[in-house]
């Protein structure tokens, strides 16, 4: 449905030429919900503005359903107005000297091919009926909450049913609570309408929720492509490991290894476990072990072995749960405690690692 | 963008101290005094007679002579209002067309040179408009303008003309070129606060470039274009010198000229009540146009759209425009600096003769050395410096203090405070000339004639700065001073160690606004003009209707030359604020 290849985009700025997007690849097929995440400054809005046109890429090429709408060598570039796309902007972009019912229109009214009189009010009060707004239809944009804004800004974008739904960070504007509510809304919203959907955010929690797919961005570069809990529990890099979730980083070094399996001791530590390895390393060399909190366990007693020996450095309440931050060595180790086990600062603990759920990678040279 | 809870500056007026409330209340009374008492001598002549002497003298009375004699006068319906009126709507006309077009360019295409206009655009903004006047006097006058002389060179034709700076059209050039800048600065303001990402939106949801122009952008910018053009309007309304130096010898006459005339009649004695009975409705005119405006602008606050995080404009493509966009730059540029800056310097050094290199050879320093040498010259030095400055530190200190009244103290009547220094905007530079000169004529106090009668002229001026440290006051929360309070500053130390410090860059920009607007001035030192008090922009004017235009070029010069490096400096204020 959409294709992007070799997609680059570089800037002009007083500092030189910046580049924003460096030759990125993805294909969301019809229907899918695809997600860009990564922090700010990563190239994901550009990204999408360039799929949008609102930007003219520096490189690659895009096509939405089959057409080519965009191709730097040919010199291809189809203006944003004929693209067949709705898009919901992270301000909203709701116009003010509009009602809700009139910016809703406004698609219909402009894109082409023109719909009737007729048709505009029925399709308008569907999909303001879809976000709950029907009975606001008259209300002045500027007085509308940002939940509000939000939900005329999504009924503008699918009331002309576009090919294309992309969505720029909608919910960054809202504050916590309205984030949550909203975030399970538009995920109903979205499935419901079966649009082909790109979604851009630096939210997490959001792009793990929501999509099928989603791709991590750093630096203009797509680091790992793939279903959320894949990407979750498998990252491809130091960055998606650190950036998705919370996960523990430590260097540590290969003791003696036995094809995939390693003994292996962590930098300053004073147990040693074992662990699968990639390919390619033997003893004595440095690798950094990733794992996530939730699978550790802790424990006041040594237990079966695989474990990392520490002492309690911090315990805080948060709950469901109680975070633990256990010093290992030099690193210090994060992991949970049910909330019922009390524990005091200073306890000496172990913490038991799964080498399954352990990600390795040989050490980035430092 | 700070929110200031009213709750966090409430129930102040109890720790302001003797000190302090001594200070404010002076600031509150010089504000009543400055704008209201003329109004109050300008409304009370209006209605006092006979009309050749001043109000209060012996041997006045009441009447409604003055206003009869005025509004039955034929003139009044066949010249002298049909002309205001096409006057206004010509000028506001062509200024709008010129500063949108251009503002456009700048602020939303991608048209190479764009920081060149804004320097091009500051000429007319700082260079006096008799000065700009002068010059195109110099170029378009029918038998000796330099213009002409050349059209009728290349074309073989003979006679005057073909172009008269001496009519309705030619009035009509004048000040709707000379008005350019102020309306540019305030568009590009407008078009620069509108958020992009509304009409990206539009872009997004099907509409073409033109469909979105005229459905989004123009919508959401109407208040911000309506504001301007109002003021544009007021301002052309009161607009007197270029109706003066330009209408008058056209034997166009305008409400402004028409006051002027009174004063000033061929045979008669200065008819004090009959200018005063003109001012009326031309006062009536400006306070109407300033209540919309007022309400304009607070519709635009509703619809200002700024956000935080943005992408900056995408810049329309202009491609094959872009010559066309040139030109058209390259035209105004021609006409409202470079031609008049050249024809300047030419006519002081070698007077009406036509450039030629034959001509190059009799150069003549004359005016120059006149100039340098005339005592005359150096008064109006001292007393343009003296006028423009002082009237800028009073205006500044009472406008600040007036606002910190308006803003912070819960005194009974601020609001009533804050609609009378903003009045002041909509009362015609004539009209304030007129108003003081009654004033002080009839007050034995010996300060009329002197430049301090201009410094408080100049000074009705307050809605400049009340506006500028009002915005930058809102801007320092309350708690500031606060917690200066709490510290143990009393009220004095708090606006001298925190307030101040903050305050001093809107102070600042306020003061030197008023000060170019003060070494602009013409009409006021006209009107209140003696021996003792002629600044730069009165004498230009005398030398030039006494036959000596080398002399009266020769100053407009200077003044050119003292103001260019000014255009520089204000330049890179204003773009670096904008890189920003």
């Amino acid at each position: 449905m959409l294709k992007v290849t070799g997609l680059s985009k570089s800037y002009a700025s007083e500092h030189g030429p910046v580049e924003a997007v460096k030759g990125i690849d993805f294909e969301i097929p019809a229907g899918g919900f695809f997600t860009i995440l990564g922090p700010s400054g990563c190239g994901k809005t550009t990204t999408l503005r360039c799929v949008a046109g609102l930007e003219r890429p520096t490189g690659g090429t895009i096509s939405i359903g089959g057409r080519v709408v965009a191709d730097a060598g040919q010199g291809i570039h189809l203006p944003a107005f004929r693209r067949d796309i709705g898009m919901v902007f992270q301000s909203y972009a709701i116009w003010p000297h509009m009602d809700v019912f009139r910016n809703v229109a406004y698609p219909l009214q402009v894109a082409k091919p023109r719909v009737g009189r007729a048709d505009i009010e029925a399709k308008v009060m569907e999909a303001l009926r879809l976000v709950g707004m029907e009975k606001m239809a008259r209300r002045p944009a500027t007085d509308l909450s940002g939940g509000q804004q939000q939900r005329v800004a999504f009924a503008r974008a699918i009331v002309r049913q576009p090919k294309l739904l992309l969505l720029d960070e909608p919910l960054s504007n809202l504050d916590s609570k309205l984030r949550e509510q909203m975030r399970d809304e538009l995920q109903e919203l979205v499935s419901r309408v079966a649009i082909t959907t790109l979604y851009v955010t630096h939210d997490q929690a959001e792009a793990l929720a929501m999509s099928n797919h989603v791709a991590v961005m750093s630096d203009g570069m797509i680091a790992q492509c793939g279903p959320p809990p894949l990407v979750y529990s498998q990252p491809a890099t130091r960055f998606v490991a650190t950036f998705l979730g919370t996960a523990n980083l430590l260097r540590a070094r290969i003791v003696s290894s036995a094809g995939r399996t390693a003994t292996v001791a962590l930098d300053g530590g004073t147990e040693a476990v074992q662990l699968e390895v990639p390919p390619g390393l033997g003893a004595g060399d440095w690798i950094d072990v990733v794992f996530r909190p939730e699978d550790t366990a802790l424990s006041f007693t040594q237990g079966d072995g695989n474990a990392l020996y520490g002492t309690l450095e911090r315990i805080s309440f948060q709950g469901g749960v109680s975070e633990c931050h256990v010093r290992v060595g030099r690193a210090v180790v994060r992991s949970n405690l049910h909330p019922s086990i009390t524990a005091q600062r200073g306890d000496p603990v172990w913490v038991s690692l799964d080498p399954g759920r352990c990600v390795v990678f040989a050490a980035a040279a430092s | 963008m700070v929110a200031i809870p009213s709750e966090s500056t409430s129930a102040r007026g109890a720790d302001v101290g003797i000190a302090g409330g001594g200070l404010l209340a002076g600031a509150v009374l010089a504000t009543i005094y400055l704008i209201s008492a003329p109004l109050f001598m300008l409304l009370a002549s209006a209605f006092r007679g006979p009309r050749d002497m001043l109000p209060f003298e012996p041997g006045t009375q009441w009447t409604f002579a003055n206003l009869a004699s005025i509004y039955a006068d034929k003139t009044l319906y066949s010249a002298v209002i049909p002309n205001t009126l096409v006057f206004t709507a010509g000028s506001v006309t062509l200024t709008f067309t010129i500063a949108f077009t251009l503002a456009w360019l700048v602020e939303r295409t991608d048209m190479p040179l764009r920081t060149t206009v804004f320097t091009v655009v500051l000429f007319p903004l700082l260079v006096p408009g008799i000065i700009l006047g002068i010059a195109w006097i110099l170029l378009l006058a029918p038998r000796t303008g330099l213009l002409n002389l050349a059209i009728r060179a290349t074309f073989g034709l003979g006679g005057d003309g073909p172009l008269n700076i001496f009519s309705m059209g030619g009035l009509i050039f004048a000040q709707g070129i000379a008005l350019v800048p102020f309306v540019f600065l305030l568009l590009t303001a407008a078009l620069r606060s509108m958020n992009p990402v509304l009409e990206e939106a539009s872009n997004t949801s099907g509409a073409s470039p033109a469909v979105t122009f005229f459905r989004v952008t123009l919508p959401i910018l109407r208040p911000g274009i309506l504001a301007p053009l109002i003021l544009a309007t007021l301002v052309t309304l009161e607009q007197f010198e270029m109706p003066l130096i330009l209408g008058l010898p056209a034997r166009v006459s305008v409400f402004a000229t028409r006051i002027y005339f009174e004063l000033n009649p061929d045979t008669d004695l200065p008819a004090y009540g009959r200018a005063a009975a003109v001012a009326l409705p031309f006062l009536a005119a400006g306070m109407l146009l300033l209540w919309f405006y007022n309400r304009m602008t607070r519709r635009a606050d509703r619809f200002v759209t700024i956000t935080g995080k943005g992408y900056r404009p995408t810049r329309i493509e202009i491609g094959r425009w872009k010559l066309p966009a040139l030109a058209f730059v390259t035209l105004y540029a021609a006409f409202a600096a470079i031609l008049p800056a050249l024809v300047l310097v030419w006519a002081s050094l070698f007077g009406y003769q036509s450039p030629s290199w034959a001509a190059l050879s009799q150069v003549n320093p004359t005016g120059y050395v006149n100039m340098v040498y005339s005592a005359r010259f150096w008064m109006a030095v001292r007393n343009t410096f003296l006028v423009a400055g002082g009237s800028a530190v009073l205006v500044t200190i009472i406008g600040a203090l007036l606002s910190w009244t308006i803003l912070r103290t819960r005194w009974p009547g601020r609001g009533v405070l804050d609609f009378v220094s903003f009045l002041s905007i909509g009362i015609p530079s004539v009209i304030a000339g007129l108003a003081c000169m009654m004033l002080y004529l009839s007050l034995p106090i010996g300060l009329y004639g002197t430049v301090w009668v201009l410094i408080l002229a100049y000074s009705y001026r307050l809605a400049v700065t009340t506006r500028l440290s009002k915005a930058a006051l809102t801007q320092i929360h309350g708690e500031l001073e606060e917690a200066s309070h709490v510290a143990g500053g009393s009220w004095l130390t708090t606006i001298r160690r925190v307030v101040l410090p903050l305050l001093a860059p809107s102070l600042l920009a306020s003061f030197v606004l008023l000060f170019i607007i003060g070494f602009r001035e013409f009409t006021l030192p006209v009107l209140l003009q003696s021996r003792e008090n002629e600044v730069l922009s009165v004498i230009m004017w005398k030398l030039f209707i006494g036959n000596q235009t080398s002399q009266a070029a020769a100053v407009g010069t200077t003044i050119v030359v003292l103001i260019i490096p000014v255009i520089f400096l204000m330049r890179r204020l204003l773009l670096g604020r904008e890189a920003t």
